[in-house]
């Protein structure tokens, strides 16, 4: 009887040894998304403008970078510099644009716009903080040297880059 | 309350306009092609006015690197995502550095889309 104790006793160990080890595993991975939350509209205060300045009556364009780990990627956002869509323009456009950070999920992200690396057009910030970080970008052209925008439709493309580092 | 509303209302804007790609550091390995190296990526959009992306695969000064896919323009549709292989030669696997997916935009005018968004991933696993 005893013999037959210590046997099942021995059986009965291992499997709720087992049942002890049940593993859940998790795995965050690193990912970026860019996200267009609001698509840009041109506003024309004036015969020869165009711009995106709310103040200017258009719309600016915001995208919102999300990552999951801080310090994996490099958010690099270029404004326009031609149009993709225009009537034909027999002058010169002169451009101009900036990237800011507007809305952020954690308040240490206030700090891209101090860090950030601008050349020509284009803006360039390093995601030290995982979470999401709103952009607002502001493009402006004007056309030759006070002269009327032809009417028509006018389309420029801003990019939205993220650059695994 | 309020806030929180607010909050939640900007994530769900998000979900209807984001492009990702996954992993950010695939790594290279022998495929079933002698002489090649793939990746695999998956891509997911849920952009709604994009449905196709350009796959590019470049150094790490950003000159294109030969490579090949199934298609180089992808369709991802809407609320979709895609998986998909990179082959690149074994010679040159120590030169690709960066695989791209870029938004094609669509010229007519009744898109409204000007932003195009951009992801790369590394191969070289090059971590901060």
């Amino acid at each position: 009887m005893v013999k037959y104790t210590l046997i099942l006793t021995a059986l009965c160990i291992p499997l709720a040894a087992n049942a002890e080890e049940a593993l859940i595993e998790g795995n965050v991975q690193s990912k970026c998304i860019i996200n267009t939350d609001i698509n840009g509209v041109y506003g024309n205060p004036a015969p020869d403008k165009l711009s995106t300045k709310s103040v200017d009556g258009g719309v600016e364009p915001t995208i919102r970078f999300d990552v999951a780990i801080a310090n994996y990627y490099l958010a690099r956002i270029t404004t326009p510099s031609t149009f993709s869509t225009s009537p034909s323009l027999s002058d010169v456009v002169n451009w101009t644009g900036t990237t800011t950070v507007g809305e952020v999920s954690d308040a240490g992200m206030s700090a891209y716009d101090a860090a950030k690396v601008t050349y020509d057009t284009t803006s360039e910030f390093d995601l030290t903080i995982a979470g999401s970080t709103w952009f607002k970008v502001d493009s402006v052209a004007t056309y030759g040297f006070g002269r009327a925008f032809p009417g028509g439709t006018y389309r420029a493309i801003v990019q939205a880059e993220c650059i695994a580092q | 309350m309020i806030k929180l509303f607010f909050i939640a209302a900007l994530f769900l804007a998000g979900k209807v306009s984001a492009h990702e790609m996954t992993p950010t550091y695939p790594p290279l390995v022998p495929s079933y092609v002698d002489g090649l190296v793939s990746a695999k990526m998956t891509m997911f959009n849920s952009r709604k006015d994009v449905d196709y992306f350009e796959i590019g695969v470049f150094d790490d000064e950003w000159n294109p690197v030969p490579f090949a896919a199934t298609a180089k323009i992808l369709r991802v549709p809407h609320g979709s995502s895609k998986t998909f292989e990179v082959f690149v030669r074994q010679e040159d696997k120590k030169r690709a550095t960066f695989i791209c997916s870029l938004s094609k935009l669509r010229t007519d005018s009744s898109a409204r889309a000007i932003v195009s968004s951009k992801i790369c991933s590394r191969t070289d696993g090059a971590l901060p």
